[in-house]
């Protein structure tokens, strides 16, 4: 599998702050690359170093296995990119905005922008002015305008932001089937755990600038056990129960008495029993797998993401 | 190539704006202030003082904030409207990118002063002034041309404060400037070795004898060349967030 998008020791630095720090990316070809993070973390600044908008401080970018910034031109017209909200000319329609794009990119084929509508069902909007889309209407019309020269690799910034349930859901959609009809590898940055979860193949967290972790969603899954999770009145008593009497050593105690035993899943029947027969009085049980959001949480060192 | 198709978008961008119509009726206010004034206070004027006084205050008064306002409009709307990124990530190189809206300003500077000519022999017809003939148009053509040519080389160093400052404001207040140091040193000797008070002298023929032409262009060329060369080394650098 070939590599579509490489850094090197990334780094972006503006007065003392480093935006991004040493950051060391591998998208590979066909891939959904979710890039998660918290605002701030540094998403943005690494979209607009990987489309050439800003010059790192440090650090390489290989795109298609060139080096960006010596190939600038040509890597770019096999990218079809969103950072932020995508601009538009307000006075203009669609059509007239993707006109603008397709003349510029030398895109001659007929009816090419009409199929661009039609892939994000603007295709019956065209009259309308730019201006009088809503913001769901814009980021698909940016998405429209990306495809127009058939990229091999779309760089979307947060193309979910503001958008409601609808929309959030429309967009989802349309990545998923591109990725899938057009086999176009697609990296795209999110602060919405969620979001990423359901879109992503793979997915590499960043967190005050640097890449935390790079991994396959099915690792990920294969890596976040699933757990019987107690609360008791007296969590040492517990403890010590677990270890002498099952043998269980895979646990671990959180605050107000929980207790996770990753070990004897389907068995807490009998180890309710035992509790209670010790006179361990037991609050709660849950059977839980570990989601995202604490993978996440454990990763940036707590605290909620957004 | 790409210039051509630049040039088409930077026309195509321009469909539906109101800063098309809203520079046509700036440009207006030049011919309509001076023809109606010298028709009320002194009918008698011949045909070419109104020519004159049109580019004097066109040059000197009226240009520099009005086709500042248009620089600022074509090179900050970028900003504005969040469109830069996609230009420049289509790609565009930075150096097409800032001439194909430099060929527009100029095709729009002089579209405007043309306007003023045009609109001057109108309203002179209008209410028949005396001393029109075919030497007087084609002098006052070339005279307002030149006008419009050299406030045009001098939009370079608006160019460069609109593309950092990217705000309306201080190119505004740079272009109110202008005008102020023009209108302050309108009766000085002096004035010759400002740019654009020495533009509006070059048009009208009313160079004051004190310096040498030459220091007058050298003036023009080297605040046009600093602006252009500056502007586009900046812009080449600039980070675009």
């Amino acid at each position: 599998m070939s590599e579509i998008i490489k850094t090197r020791n990334l780094m972006k630095i503006y007065g003392e702050q480093k935006s991004v720090d040493h950051l060391n990316i591998t998208v590979n070809q066909g891939e959904i690359y979710g890039f998660l993070g918290r605002n701030g973390a540094g998403k943005t600044t690494t979209i607009r170093m990987l489309l050439g908008l800003i010059k790192p401080t440090f650090g390489q970018v290989e795109i298609f296995g060139e080096n960006l910034f010596n190939n600038q031109k040509s890597i770019l017209r096999r990218i079809g990119s969103i950072v932020e909200v995508p601009g538009f000319y307000e006075n203009l329609t669609a059509r007239e905005n993707l006109l603008i794009n397709a003349k510029i990119l030398g895109v001659h084929k007929k009816n090419t922008i009409e199929e661009a509508l039609e892939i994000v069902d603007l295709h019956n909007e065209t009259k309308k002015l730019v201006g009088k889309y809503s913001l769901g209407m814009k980021q698909r019309l940016g998405i429209a305008r990306a495809l127009l020269h058939n990229p091999e690799l779309l760089i979307l910034d947060e193309p979910t932001n503001g958008l409601d349930p609808i929309g959030i859901k429309e967009i989802r959609s349309l990545i998923l089937s591109l990725a899938k009809d057009r086999n176009i590898t697609i990296f795209v940055s999110s602060h919405i755990l969620s979001e990423i979860e359901q879109l992503a193949t793979h997915m590499g967290i960043i967190h005050e600038g640097r890449l935390l972790e790079e991994i396959a969603f099915d690792k990920l899954r294969e890596r976040n056990r699933n757990y019987l999770e107690f609360q008791v009145s007296d969590d040492n008593k517990a403890i010590m129960l677990l270890e002498s009497q099952f043998g269980i050593s895979d646990y671990e105690v959180h605050a107000e008495g929980n207790i996770r035993v990753y070990s004897h899943l389907g068995k807490q029947g009998r180890l309710n029993k035992a509790f209670v027969e010790n006179g361990i009085e037991v609050l709660k049980i849950n059977i839980s797998e570990e989601g995202l959001e604490d993978y996440f949480t454990k990763l940036v060192g707590g605290g909620a993401i957004g | 190539m790409q210039l051509a198709s630049l040039l088409f978008t930077e026309l195509l961008k321009l469909k539906r704006s109101s800063m098309f119509l809203l520079s046509i009726a700036g440009a207006a206010v030049a011919p309509l202030v001076v023809v109606v004034a010298t028709y009320v206070n002194e009918p008698s004027t011949p045909f070419k003082e109104l020519f004159y006084n049109v580019n004097l205050y066109t040059v000197l008064i009226i240009g520099a904030p009005l086709y500042g306002v248009v620089t600022t409009y074509l090179f900050n709307r970028e900003y504005v409207e969040n469109t830069i990124k996609n230009i420049l990530t289509i790609p565009v190189s930075r150096v097409s990118f800032i001439m194909s809206k430099t060929l527009l300003l100029f095709m729009w500077i002089m579209m405007l002063t043309m306007i003023a000519w045009f609109l001057t022999l109108f309203l002179g017809l209008l209410t028949q002034f005396d001393g029109l003939d075919i030497s007087l148009l084609v002098e006052s053509f070339k005279e307002f041309s030149i006008g419009g040519v050299l406030l045009f080389i001098l939009s370079t160093p608006i160019i460069l404060v609109t593309l950092v400052m990217k705000n309306y404001v201080p190119t505004i207040i740079f272009t109110v400037v202008i005008t102020l140091i023009n209108v302050m040193g309108g009766s000085s000797e002096h004035r010759a070795l400002f740019p654009w008070a020495a533009a509006g002298d070059i048009a009208n023929h009313t160079l004051p004898s004190t310096y040498p032409p030459e220091y007058s262009y050298t003036a023009i060329i080297v605040t046009a060349l600093t602006g252009f060369i500056a502007l586009i080394v900046y812009f080449k650098k600039a980070d675009i967030h």
